[in-house]
């Protein structure tokens, strides 16, 4: 094995700003549920950046059994941005290597507009289809779609039309009963942004973007997201 | 605009009424990592104290789990694990939490977060056999406990 030389640090990629402040303590690691699976725990992964050692992170599959739930980071006295450096572990996996449906469901979002590549009619037919069986209980009630000035923009998370559409109403009920002026949009209104999760920043921006596009044509006052 | 932010001024205003006798039984609240600990570093405020005030609201019968707030246990399913293929792993992570859940001897357990209520409802119920624990939305309870009431025409824009 080839020795590790301190100066060629400067060309880690990986290692945060603040990482070689790491006292080795272990507190994060301690308090972190899936610490010593894959050989690896939070506190080695800030050793291997350090080390410039970023491959042996990049290609493990610790940064991606970390739910990256930001308790080591909390934890740490040192306050080491723990979950920047695991989430750009991911980042910089090839894309074809991101485990899993992340980066399809990325794509997927980029093409169609949500994860789950459900089309505009059909999206639209769905809440049309649900808001009037709510309208049986709750005169009057209907989804309103890219309505322009309505005070609040949901997003909606696209598992619920694709596997749980009636778990849509429980919002609606409270719109209802509170009679506030709201609206989603028949595009673009995917509420669940995968490039947070696969470290992909780019494909999160323009995400984002769009809905704040959606947002602004519309003209309204706020944004929910309920995530 | 959070929606804990929303569900707790609708109530404030006296917007939506809530009929806390339909939740009886005892009751528990989960903090998701989004809200709270990554709310409080992203943007300087967590949802600690939001969600279970407004959870309050409709469940009389209330328990904590411990720990809590900014030192709770991830559910082990967020950052994208829900989705990814390490299901053992997935399982393995929520171990913790299943703990918590029952150790607090609660029988409905409240989840503002779509991960976290998946990964509790769907899977640890199941892997570490608490089954007789409801799990709900935050905005579900807040649902299921609304006392609808005839709307007023007058009020249509
Ligand atoms: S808690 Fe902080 S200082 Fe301690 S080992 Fe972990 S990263 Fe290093
Ligand atoms: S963010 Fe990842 S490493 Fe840190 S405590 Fe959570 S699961 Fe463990």
């Amino acid at each position: 094995m080839e020795p590790l030389l301190l100066t060629k640090r400067e060309k880690r990629k990986l290692a945060s700003q603040y990482a070689d402040l790491c006292l080795t303590c272990g507190t994060c690691a301690g308090g972190c549920p899936v610490t010593g699976v894959d050989g690896l725990d939070v506190r080695k992964a800030v050793r291997l950046a350090l080390l410039g050692m970023d491959q042996e992170l990049i290609d493990s599959k610790f940064p991606w059994v970390c739910t990256l739930c930001g308790r080591c980071e909390y934890a740490c006295p040192m306050n080491i941005d723990l979950l920047a450096l695991l989430r750009s572990a991911r980042g910089m996996r090839a894309r074809d290597k991101v485990p899993g449906v992340l980066h399809k469901g990325v794509e997927m979002c980029l093409k169609t507009g949500n994860n789950v590549g459900i089309p505009k009619d059909d999206f639209v037919f769905l809440l049309q289809d649900l808001g009037a069986e709510l309208a049986e209980e709750l005169p009057g009630f209907e989804v309103p779609v890219d309505k322009k000035g309505a005070k609040y923009l949901f997003t909606i998370n696209s598992k619920e039309p694709f596997a749980e559409p009636e778990d849509m109403m429980y919002w609606w009920r409270i719109l209802y009963a509170a009679n506030e002026s709201w609206t989603t949009t028949s595009e673009n209104w995917e509420g669940v942004n995968w490039g947070l999760f696969t470290g992909d920043d780019a494909a999160m921006k323009e995400i984002v973007g769009r809905i704040v596009k959606n947002y602004k044509e519309l003209g309204c006052e706020y944004l929910v997201l309920p995530e | 605009m959070s929606i804990h932010d929303l569900l707790k001024q609708y109530i404030e205003e006296g917007r939506i009424k809530l009929d806390k006798s339909i939740h009886h039984e005892l009751t528990t609240y989960h903090d998701p990592c989004n809200y709270g600990r990554k709310g409080e570093r992203a943007f300087g405020h967590g949802y600690y104290e939001e969600p279970r005030w407004v959870t309050q609201q409709c469940c009389e019968n209330y328990v904590e789990m411990y720990p809590n707030r900014a030192n709770n246990f991830c559910c082990g399913a967020g950052g994208g694990a829900w989705a990814a293929p390490y299901v053992e792993e997935r399982i393995f992570y929520g171990r913790v939490k299943a703990k918590q859940i029952k150790d607090t001897g609660a029988k409905l357990l409240i989840a503002p977060c779509h991960n976290c209520r998946d990964q509790i409802m769907k899977s640890l119920r199941k892997e570490y056999d608490f089954m007789d624990v409801e799990v709900k939305y935050l905005w579900e309870l807040v649902a299921d406990s609304l006392v609808m009431e005839p709307r007023e025409e007058a009020e249509e824009e």
